[in-house]
């Protein structure tokens, strides 16, 4: 176990590599600090779109029938499968501009290509498949028959999930939500076609490597790993902690 | 003047439910028959977990069905053979969940008297995981009498306690019936449990209500040989 453990990790020694004096920007002054914000920001508001958009999903599936759930998990499930690259052209010619809802969203003053718009929901594509399955399971794991006696004992659909419902899928929507957060704060086959401009970390890195070289990649992927990693593995930790103690 | 009043028909996949009912306030009436005959189905479909596929069920002014009422305005108590008690919650917690804000400090009396009998006090603020099966059942009992229903529906409530934790918890009952005046419904196969204390019982085979009346009376001339091999075992 452990020789794989160290197999598995061995990448990161790769931070120590020598690489000659890091440098924080690449070509562009600026361009590395704002690449930051943006994965952050943008991470943070696709990730608000997943969660207000994906739990009542995510809680139908886990209530429904199995036909049903078999059905609209398939489709849910051809977000997650697609390759970003492919789903990043596919984005880019149904909402581009010479598409009737492209045009229509320019006219309205919502450009979808290169734009924050464009950015922001790129993310939720493509996080939202990950976020509502892994809060399907959360969801499905607390008895249905808790929630009726709830009912029964005179609380609302609404009071149900917040009295019930919520607090025993609290970790599960956690880690549901740390999952999605990885995906959208690290996408980049995706992100490069729809959104080049505003660039996130992902696509500045590669931007900084092919500008500057490695010097130039080091600080913002200590910074992209640095964002992307601990959320989800807190959650993993507190998980196992609770399923120790329980 | 009938409290509840119901028809239910719900079709099975071995027979059609077929039921009629008619309760008194204050009533207690035993539904008994033998596994699978209907009964579960019959308390399911008063509760409001299943919906009939015909008839009419009301309670007092209240019309349950047709269209079914959501669960959370069914002045309704419910006990099944499960506890279902909220796992997140306290003992505490649990007893209160159907108390509102404003009820909560009206009901406080009536709580700790309910704590006391079914000595629930020194769990009080422990989490439900931490306490025994018979505790549990206490807590379910407690849980379901707190927000003081007009109509309780019990389903096999005792089907895995001891005797002792049985007939302490059929005295419970009986001393809320008075004080409460709730009308109810107990399901069991076992003719001696809902005989000490329902006072009317209702025989139930393959979905249809083939007998009614004192339980003196469905013992002296059992309407079925099923019935009667029942009564006998």
């Amino acid at each position: 176990m452990l020789a794989f453990v160290l197999v598995l990790l061995y990448p990161l020694l790769g931070l120590s590599a020598r690489v000659g004096p890091w440098q924080w920007n690449g070509a562009i002054p600026g361009s590395t600090s704002s690449a930051v914000w943006n994965s952050l920001f943008f991470t943070a508001i696709a990730l608000v779109i997943d969660v207000l958009l994906g739990t009542p999903v995510a809680l139908y599936l886990a209530r429904s029938g199995t036909r049903d759930r078999i059905v609209w998990e398939a489709a849910v499930l051809v977000s997650v499968l697609m390759p970003p690259l492919a789903l990043g052209i596919l984005l880019s010619l149904a909402f581009g501009p010479a598409t009737a809802l492209g045009a229509w969203l320019l006219r309205i003053g919502v450009p979808t290509s290169n734009s924050s718009v464009a950015f922001a929901a790129t993310q939720v594509y493509v996080s939202i498949g990950y976020y509502i399955l892994a809060a399907r399971a959360a969801l499905a794991a607390v008895p249905p028959e808790l929630e009726r006696i709830a009912a029964l004992l005179g609380s609302s659909p609404l009071q149900v999930f917040r009295r019930v419902t919520f607090p025993l899928a609290k970790l599960g929507l956690a880690a549901a939500l740390s999952i999605a957060w990885v995906r959208a704060l690290g996408e980049f086959g995706a992100v490069v076609v729809t959104a080049y401009y505003p660039s996130g970390m992902p696509v500045q890195i590669w931007v900084n490597l092919q500008d500057a070289g490695m010097p130039a990649v080091m600080p913002l992927l200590v910074v992209f790993l640095l964002t992307a990693l601990p959320l989800p593995w807190l959650i993993h930790l507190l998980a196992q902690k609770r399923n120790v103690t329980a | 003047m009938s409290l509840l009043d119901a028809h239910i028909v719900k079709t099975r996949s071995a027979f059609t439910v077929d039921v009629r009912l008619r309760l008194r306030a204050g009533e207690r009436l035993g539904l008994f028959g033998a596994s699978g005959a209907g009964k579960s189905t019959v308390m399911s479909c008063l509760a409001g977990i299943e919906t009939p596929d015909a008839g009419r069920i009301s309670l007092g002014e209240l019309g349950l069905f047709p269209p079914s009422l959501p669960l959370h305005r069914r002045p309704i108590a419910y006990l099944t053979q499960s506890d279902w008690l909220f796992p997140h919650l306290s003992v505490a917690d649990n007893v209160c969940f159907g108390l509102h804000n404003g009820e909560r400090d009206g009901a406080t009396k009536w709580i700790g008297e309910l704590a006391a009998r079914l000595d629930l006090r020194r769990l009080w603020h422990q989490p439900v995981t931490h306490i025994s099966g018979g505790q549990a059942r206490r807590v379910a009992l407690a849980r379901m009498l707190a927000r003081r229903p007009p109509l309780v529906l019990i389903d096999e409530p005792f089907a895995a306690l001891d005797r002792a934790t049985t007939n302490e918890l059929i005295a419970a009952l009986q001393e809320w019936h008075v004080a409460l005046g709730f009308t109810l419904i107990a399901v069991d196969h076992r003719p001696e449990i809902l005989e000490k204390f329902c006072t009317r019982a209702a025989v139930i085979e393959s979905g249809q209500i083939v007998q009614e009346g004192s339980w003196s009376s469905v013992a002296a001339a059992p309407a079925t040989p099923l019935l009667a091999r029942l009564l006998a075992s």
